[in-house]
């Protein structure tokens, strides 16, 4: 993986620079010995490691400020990272840049059960809110499922899904307000309890920006009335084909349910082995749907859902009939990566998104693939929206399976936008699928993306060499070139 | 002054880049049926997408619809409704409130982000667009977004396009995400003696495990009504309805409004059609909800106003007249837990001395101003409309 070039002269001036961020910032704020920054070398994308510069854990949004601001003068780059759980490399140091620790924000500042809001500092994990208000009743919706570690300041960069996501939308679906740092030392408050703030959205903008645009020291988000009763369903098929295109039925006959997940052969049995979740280990394919809401609507849609799955050619059935059962059968799934983990060395987790129709088709591919590369995968999906998690098997002892695997989950990705999906539904692109946005992105897009960045960080200093793959300069971007009249482009086409 | 019907997106982009060649900006319009929201733009030429419409896309399993920007919102509410589907952020349909012939565009709505009551349990307009297509300021064609539920694939520019008022880029095709309609809705209302107890009353609901889908309040008889919508599968919303009833027994009489008198109320709201039609300045302030009675009680104690609330009181819809009504709910807004006030309907000459957008700060405003430069760097796209506090500078990087 290719970072920016470290700049020579930014190295020359480590020491000026630490000692600058040690007389801002209180004592054990700043980390600059190389045993102790290991411990923040990469994220959760652990194949890429890199040492920073100097690693900075402010404890105030002033302190924040004042290091952006100082790092902006100083044309120094700085790395945002929250509880380091990114799948996709983003909060990667760069050799040459500052990493900015957020883990010092824990504290939950508001719960207010009147408008329904939990206002906390971007450190606190994502589960962390719903253990607050559970025993009110209470919930946050979105939950992927690093919810024990994951920081809600990282939901807010990532736009964070789970498996409930398909009812209740993503981070971005579920945030209210944030107060953030520009790379100009600002502190600035976007939204709050209220809806929809004035202007152009920033806080639409900031969801999902990776850790680009700003730094976000304090997030707003609604938490919701947990419902009455959840009830989850195994249903085994003998064809992945079958699973897909039930999933397709069940919408179609306008039921969204809580959450509609699939694993193929491979991973209900590496999950099977693991947790003992009650799998149908010989089936193909296994949805586990969840319903919610009151009693009576569960039993009556649990109903339907079970009609529709049987015309869909379904071989098992079986509800939940206890909140132990439930959480049984979710075990299977949410411990799948593990799972997998057990019955191979190594392996990479992909992320693409495809319209639900292409799930068979995809399914097709994957296996050719599988074949093509000489490596196994095993398939788990948010399938009621399309988003694909297939986890490629290699050991990275042997040579060249890395690259092979890699290659193969490029093809995967590729194989995405060209069924008219996207290459990232959950994870985000951070340095892992970067050098692929070309694929579903044309030049010109990618260049309107990255003057939005301008308007914020005019000199590319809030993680560079994320996202995209390539740093056009503000200045290059920003001209319009007007020249005897003429724009660029004027062979197309006038009327 | 030209009026450009442009048909496919090849045409936007060449009349915009007539106009950036020529330094002559352009009003961005559809019908041109919501010119009575926003500031008043000055433009010697109009880019009108009236001409560019009609569904290109639906797939309903798919829970996807794709319509070129000048599609009316008629033909699309109709399409989906065929299928049993609807845009759960349930647009408004303002002909009424500003007096034109229809409801407008599919690209209005989405610039305007307009949502009705379901806001406050379904999001906005913004949490239904997936992907779009579009001419910037600079005469660049660009895409964002997909047809996908789940995607984080670059910069969500989805959200800027809502609510950015045609300053950024004209739209060609928009792609929505789509939602089942209910199959059956009811209503509850109940009679409170005071703007407070009516707002408990929403509180207790929408903390309660019934999943209301809208909560409104209006005054009735010298008292106010509180009515809370609950919607899904009927059996559903019949058990719903016993909880809610029993919850909210303590607070007074419960009446159940059903089919025409529930819809009829939540269309009233949605199209704000229940305020004075002659009114002077119909507002619209985003509060915080519980906080709601107490930003009312201090504008009335200097102006005389007709106010109902909406999205579970979050949403004040408010009627009045003076000259300083918009600073003076500005002000109550920013002692009371902030939001922000937008003037929906009022003259041109009282919207040339009332800033109709809530003003941004400075660090805020220079933020907005940037990202217009970074889409229009100059001011060709709609100028004045959106107030960002500042104008594009070409030069700015």
């Amino acid at each position: 993986m290719l970072l920016p070039e470290p700049e020579q002269n930014i190295l020359d001036r480590r020491d000026e620079i630490v000692a600058a961020l040690k007389s801002m910032l209180p004592k054990g704020c700043v980390i600059d010995d190389r045993t102790t920054m290991k411990a923040f070398d990469s994220d959760a994308l652990s194949a890429y490691r890199n040492l920073p510069l100097v690693v900075v854990l402010p404890e105030t949004a002033r302190q924040v400020a004042d290091v952006m601001k100082w790092c902006r003068d100083n044309k120094v780059k700085i790395v945002p990272r929250g509880a380091g759980t990114s799948l996709s490399g983003g909060a990667l140091p760069l050799s040459d840049g500052v990493l900015l620790g957020l883990g010092k924000f824990n504290q939950i500042t508001e719960i207010d059960y009147e408008n329904r809001t939990v206002t906390a500092q971007p450190g606190v994990t994502n589960l962390a809110i719903t253990t607050a208000v559970q025993d009110n009743g209470f919930y946050y919706a979105p939950d992927p499922s690093s919810q024990i570690a994951c920081s809600i300041g990282g939901n807010i960069a990532e736009n964070s899904g789970g498996v409930h996501c398909l009812k209740y939308g993503l981070t971005t679906n579920n945030v209210l307000g944030i107060e953030m740092v520009t790379m100009d030392g600002e502190i600035v408050r976007i939204g709050g309890k209220h809806l929809d703030a004035p202007g152009f959205d920033i806080l639409g903008i900031m969801t999902g920006s990776e850790g680009l645009l700003g730094v976000v020291t304090e997030v707003t988000v609604r938490i919701l009335r947990k419902p009455a009763t959840q009830r989850a369903m195994l249903v085994g098929f003998d064809s992945a084909q079958q699973a897909g295109q039930a999933v397709s039925t069940v919408i179609g006959a306008g039921i969204i349910p809580a959450g509609m997940e699939m694993m193929d052969n491979p991973a209900i049995n590496a999950a099977e082995d693991f947790v003992q979740a009650g799998y149908p280990r010989e089936a193909a394919a296994l949805l586990i749907v969840e319903l919610d809401g009151p009693e009576v609507e569960v039993d009556y849609l649990l109903d339907r859902v079970a009609g529709l799955m049987k015309t869909s050619g379904a071989s098992s059935m079986r509800v939940s009939q206890s909140e132990e059962e439930r959480n049984q059968f979710w075990a299977g799934r949410k411990s799948a990566f593990p799972a997998v983990g057990r019955i191979s060395p190594d392996y990479l987790c992909m992320d693409g998104t495809i319209p639900r129709k292409a799930l068979p088709e995809m399914l097709t591919r994957m296996a050719a693939m599988s074949q093509k590369y000489g490596l196994r995968v095993a398939n788990v999906f948010h399938a009621g929206d399309g988003n694909l998690h297939p986890l490629i098997l290699f050991d990275a002892n042997a040579e060249g399976e890395l690259e092979r695997a890699e290659e193969f989950g490029a093809e995967i990705l590729r194989n995405c936008v060209a069924l008219g999906g996207v290459l990232t539904g959950e994870h985000g692109v951070g340095v892992e699928k970067r050098d692929l946005m070309g694929e579903m992105f044309s030049e010109d897009d990618l260049k309107q993306q990255q003057r939005l960045k301008c308007a914020f960080d005019p000199d590319h200093l809030l993680n560079p060499g994320k996202v995209f793959p390539v740093l056009h300069r503000c200045a290059e971007l920003g001209r319009l070139h007007v020249h005897h009249g003429q724009l660029p482009h004027p062979d197309i086409p006038r009327f | 002054m030209a009026v450009y019907t442009p048909e496919t997106s090849a045409e936007i982009e060449t009349i915009i880049r007539d106009a950036l060649l020529q330094k002559t900006p352009l009003k961005i319009s559809g019908y041109g049926t919501k010119t009575g929201l926003g500031g008043q733009v000055q433009a010697p030429d109009e880019l009108s997408l009236a001409g560019h419409k009609g569904i290109t896309d639906y797939q309903p399993e798919e829970l996807v619809m794709v319509a070129r920007a000048g599609t009316l919102l008629a033909e699309i509410e109709e399409a989906l409704a065929q299928k049993g589907q609807m845009l759960a952020f349930e647009p408004p349909h303002l002909e009424g409130f500003y007096g034109t012939e229809h409801a407008g565009s599919l690209g209005g709505v989405i610039a305007c982000n307009l949502s009705g009551p379901r806001r406050i349990s379904a999001g906005a307009a913004r949490d239904y667009l997936l992907g779009f297509d579009a001419v910037s300021g600079r005469a660049g064609y660009f895409r964002s977004g997909s047809k996908v539920m789940k995607n984080v694939t670059g910069y969500d520019l989805s959200k800027l396009m809502c609510g950015s008022f045609g300053m950024l880029a004209v739209m060609s095709e928009i792609t929505l995400k789509v939602l089942p309609r209910p199959e059956y809705v009811a209503s509850l209302s109940l009679i409170c003696t005071s703007l407070a107890q009516a707002q408990s009353v929403l509180s207790a609901a929408f903390g309660s495990a019934t999943e209301p889908s809208g909560g409104a309040i209006l005054g009735e008889g010298g008292g106010f009504v509180a009515t809370i919508r609950l919607e899904g599968v009927q059996i559903s919303v019949e058990d719903r309805l016993v909880s809610l009833s029993d919850l909210l027994a303590s607070f007074g009489d419960l009446r159940v409004l059903e089919g025409e008198e529930s819809s009829d109320f939540w269309a009233n709201m949605r199209d704000i059609a229940f305020l004075d039609k002659g009114a002077e300045q119909v507002w619209k302030l985003s509060a915080t909800p519980s906080l709601a009675p107490q930003v009312i009680a201090e504008i009335q104690s200097s102006f005389d106003i007709e106010f109902g609330l909406d999205w579970a009181g979050g949403l004040i819809w408010l009627s009045g007249s003076g000259a300083g009504l918009g600073s003076h709910i500005r002000n109550i807004l920013a002692a009371n837990g902030g939001g922000h006030a937008t003037l929906m309907r009022a003259s041109d000459s009282i919207r040339a001395i009332q800033p109709v957008f809530q003003p941004l700060g400075e660090a805020i405003g220079g933020l907005q101003t940037r990202i217009k430069t970074a889409f229009d760097p100059e001011n060709i796209l709609n100028p004045q409309r959106l107030n960002l506090g500042g104008e594009a500078d070409a030069n700015a990087f």
